[in-house]
This record gives structure tokens, sequence and C-alpha cells, in this order.
């Protein structure tokens, strides 16, 4: 019926603005199944610990920017809580961790450095030092008319601003934990690169040579 | 009746469709007196909002008073900005001002300014909002062990370290192809190597070893995928360690050329100054090896082998040229 006068109506302004803003509350009501359906077949699964804080972090991304939304923290906190599950799988050591950003505005990357060493305080990772590169300039000279005039120009320059953060002595549940939480929470305009160094010990065919045992015959090598 | 709900009808255009049922027609007659202005605009096509417009249009909303009047002061910000949202001038009780400013004055004020909208905020990561979400992180979050605490410890226990680079950016696709490339790096010292499997390791690895911090590096990028080019590291280090081990028979015919190092034995310096010093000696004694191998022994003779032995290796140096001008003074009895 509602469809039916749309089409007589469609012209009258009124009528479109209800029907937006009617939709919209569908969609977020739509959205809010969402969520719910999403808490609910996490608990009988047995998750790592690291892909728990996944879901929930799909969960927060998904909620409506509206500001209204108080009622929306409490049922996600309570729900993931549950859903952490510790495996036997050991656990990967970093001894490294380095996160590069990378963006043309430094007030964006002061902002993001400052979130960034403080969630890894919060964490408790230790940060072994925080330091700015230089900046790299890329310069063109261009033409300024679109025909002749070749002595005067425009020049353009763009500037890539860096900032390094250097954690040490990470474990790999942590660190994944901090760099999808830090990844998140990129801004738009912003680039990062994360350079991870991995501890292993020698695996266990590395010890002895296989020809102590038994010597080697005399081949001539191909 | 039925004549004028007709002649209703035709008034209506294309809306109705003549022949239609009694039943239907009395009520698409209710619709069609109620509401007489929109169906002559329907007719028409297009509307004519000049004259008519305003009163057909529902009256606008008042914009009322910004949200920010009604804000408590100790209320719970992360409420309000929960995830990552642009600027909304009404929703933030702050006098931000951005942007270049008027001549002689100061920069526009947050109503209407695009420039706050433009730039990324971090409104949403305020330190009580971090807080928070690592409250919520942490139980997922494992545990240094608190032994490991120096690098040298670490070297120890786990020496092989294997380094790879992760890229996140905005772009037509997620995927980076230098993400594949991974560095595997040992120290020497910690591979149970005797002299000869060290040797020939170094001459087998090249220029992948570096002397100063007796490190090996191998770096791998001929793999599409970075857990194939990882196996692959790890296997050419096996195959190296066990190579290495190996003497084949064509290693018996190594030249002095070949030599990593400079040995003092059987070398041309030690022919020349055994030389000069047995030419030194006028008469009383006869020659032969007994004289030269008497002549190695002096204290002197050994110093010069030394010095000669660290200049061909370490290269020259103050230090290394004032050794072997001492030594020689010392040989000569200057």
């Amino acid at each position: 019926m509602r469809a039916a006068l749309g089409s007589h109506f469609n012209s009258c302004p009124t009528f479109s603005k209800s029907m937006a803003a009617s939709m919209a509350l569908r969609r977020e009501l739509c959205s809010l199944a969402r969520i719910f359906i999403d808490i609910s077949p996490l608990a009988p699964r047995a998750l790592s610990a690291c892909s728990a804080h996944r879901r929930f972090n799909i969960i927060r991304s998904h909620l409506p920017s509206t500001s209204s939304t108080s009622f929306h923290t409490a049922t996600v906190f309570s729900s993931t809580l549950s859903s952490v599950t510790v495996t036997e799988e050991p656990d990967s050591l970093f001894q490294k961790v380095s996160v590069l950003v990378k963006g043309h505005d430094k007030a964006v990357l002061d902002s993001y450095e400052f979130f960034a060493t403080m969630a890894a305080k919060e964490l408790g990772i230790s940060i072994s030092k925080v330091y700015e590169p230089h900046k790299d300039t890329e310069r063109l000279t261009l033409l300024k008319s679109i025909h002749i005039f070749k002595k005067h120009r425009v020049q353009y320059e763009m500037r890539t601003y860096y900032r390094c953060i250097e954690l040490s002595h990470i474990t790999g549940c942590t660190a994944q934990v901090y760099l999808e939480y830090i990844q998140r929470n990129l801004p738009e305009g912003v680039a990062m690169e994360v350079t991870k160094t991995t501890m292993e010990k020698i695996p266990d065919h590395i010890l002895e040579p296989m020809w102590k045992d038994h010597p080697v015959d005399d081949k001539p090598s191909q | 009746m039925a004549s004028h709900t007709c002649k209703t009808f035709l008034s209506l255009g294309r809306i109705n469709v003549p022949g239609l049922g009694l039943q239907k027609t009395a009520s698409r007659a209710a619709y069609a007196t109620g509401l007489p202005v929109n169906t002559s605009a329907g007719n028409k096509g297009l509307p004519d909002r000049s004259g008519r417009g305003s009163s057909v249009r529902k009256p606008k909303r008042d914009v009322g008073e910004p949200r920010t009047k009604k804000m408590p002061v100790d209320q719970d910000w992360t409420a309000v900005y929960p995830a990552a949202t642009p600027f909304r001038q009404d929703s933030i009780p702050l006098p931000v001002r951005m942007g270049y400013p008027v001549k002689g004055g100061v920069p526009p004020e947050k109503k209407g300014n695009l420039e706050l909208i433009k730039i990324p905020n971090f409104l949403h990561l305020t330190p009580a909002a971090i807080k928070k979400h690592c409250e919520a992180l942490k139980p997922m979050c494992t545990e240094w062990p608190s032994t490991l605490d120096t690098d040298a410890k670490c070297d120890e226990h786990f020496p092989i370290k294997a380094e790879s680079t992760d890229y996140v950016s905005a772009g037509p696709s997620v995927r980076n192809p230098s993400a594949r490339i991974v560095h595997l790096k040992v120290k020497l010292s910690s591979l149970n190597l005797d002299e000869h499997a060290r040797k020939k390791m170094l001459k087998l690895v090249g220029e992948r070893y570096s002397k100063d911090t007796d490190i090996l590096t191998i770096t791998t990028d001929s793999c599409p995928l970075r857990q194939q080019n990882y196996d692959y590291a790890m296997y050419l280090l096996t195959v190296l360690y066990h190579e290495s081990w190996k003497t084949e028979a064509w290693e018996a015919e190594k030249t002095v050329a070949d030599m990593e190092e400079y040995s003092w034995e059987d070398s041309p310096s030690q022919r020349n100054i055994l030389d000069v010093l047995v030419r030194m000696k006028v008469v009383g004694e006869g020659e032969g090896q007994d004289v030269r191998e008497q002549l190695l022994g002096r204290k002197e003779v050994q110093e010069y082998k030394d010095s000669v032995t660290r200049l061909k290796n370490e290269g020259e140096s103050e230090d290394a040229m004032l050794q072997y001008k001492e030594a020689v003074k010392k040989v000569f009895n200057l």
C-alpha cells in the first residue's frame, strides 16, 4: 500500500523523507539483529584467544553511528569475555615489532602516536623507542598553461611524514591483539608497515650433521 | 452516480483504468476528492513549485538548540563518540576553530566548517576510551616469559630470527607483493660447526655473511607466499649445514690462494727472513735445516712472524706498522 502511494505522490518531498526515515530505522534494526546473531554462535564454538578478539572488533565497527548509543557498550563487553579459550599450541615470540606509520599530515600522526603508545602501555607491552624518521618530499614542476608559455610553470610537492614505534619482547597473541586494535583504528590517509622479528630455536635436524654417525662415501660432487 | 464518478476518473487522467468495478471506483473517488491539488500536479508531470510549492511542502523542522547545551559536564564521552565518525559540530562542546584566518581576524568557527570535517579526528579514542578498550582486550593477551629479559639470553635459547613485513594501506587491493619476503638471520657461533665446516660454510654463503656481527642472513622471495619462503629458507639453512660438514675429494686441492687467512709457515716471508738471517751469520755455523730451525726458535723471529701475520690478516693500520717496525729493528739489532 505504501509503495502504491509512492508512485502517485513521488513529487511530494514529505513522503520521501518519511520513507527515508523508516528505511534508516529498518537498517538500524537489521544491523542490531546482526550484532546479536553474531554473538550467539560465538559462545558454543571453541575459539582461540585471538579470533575471539577479531569477532569483538567486527561487532564494534558495525555499530550505527548515532549519539544515543549507550546501550551498545554494555551488551558487547559482557558477551565476548566468556568466549576466550586457551589452546595448547605454543605461542610465537617476537623479539622486535616495528610499526612504521606514514601519512601526509603530521598532526594526525602525532595523535596516532599518542594513541598507540597509550594502548601499548595499557596492555603492558614494552616500548623500546618511538622516533620520527625524516620526511620524504616528492616535487613536480609542471607547465602552468595547457598550451605554450613554457617559462611559466607551477610546482607541487607531496610530503610523506613517518613515525616509528618499536616494541620489544612481545608474544604472538599479544602482538596479534595489539596490532589488530591499532590497525582497526588507523585513520584514513595513513598507511602502516609492520616488521616482525620472530625468535625460534634451532630445529632438530640442524643440531647434528647426518654424516656424523655414518661416514660419507667419496662420491664426486654433481 | 456512475456517470459522475466516470467524469472524475477522466479528470484524474492516467491514474484510473476505465471499466473498473463500482467498489473500487468509489474508493478512488474518495482519494481524488481528498487532495485535488496533488492530482492536478500529477497530471502535468513536473510539479510547479513556484506559487503553490511552499504551501504543499511539509514545513521545515526547527533546528532547535544544539546538543552541546544539554550535555552534562560529567557525561560519558565514550558513549557520545563510540566509533570513528566525522566531526559533528553540534555534538562537541568545544569552541574549536580551524582554517585560514580572515584578514585581521581569527580562524573560522566550527559551525559549517569543512576543514574540521575533512581531517580525521580522534574523538573516539580519548584516554578513557582507550582504557576501556584495553580492559576488554587484556584477557586475550599473553605474558612474555620473565626469564628472557635480555637480548643475550634470547640469542642463546632462540638463535634463529625470521623477519618479515606486513603492509596496511588503502588502495584497490589489500595485498602487497613485498609481504612475501622473509629474512632468516642466524649467528654462526650458535650452530654446531667445526673449523672445516665453518670455513666451507663461509665459502658457500659468500655475500650473505657479515664478519662484524657473525650473522648469516638468508633472504628468500622466490615463492609467492610467505610460508613457502620461510620453509625454503629453513631448507636452505639445513642444506648448507649438512653440505659444510661433508668433505669432498676435490677439497684436497686447496691452494694458498683459496686460504681464508694468512699463515706464516711455508710462506715467502718466512723463506726470505731465514735466508737473510743465514747470510748474516758469517762463519762458525754450517748450512742446514737445524740452523733454520734454531733461527725460527728465536724470540725476534717469532715477533716478526706475529707482526707480518697481523699486517696481512687485519690490513694496514698505524699500530700494525709500528709493531712491524719494532720487530724488524729487533731482528736486525738496529
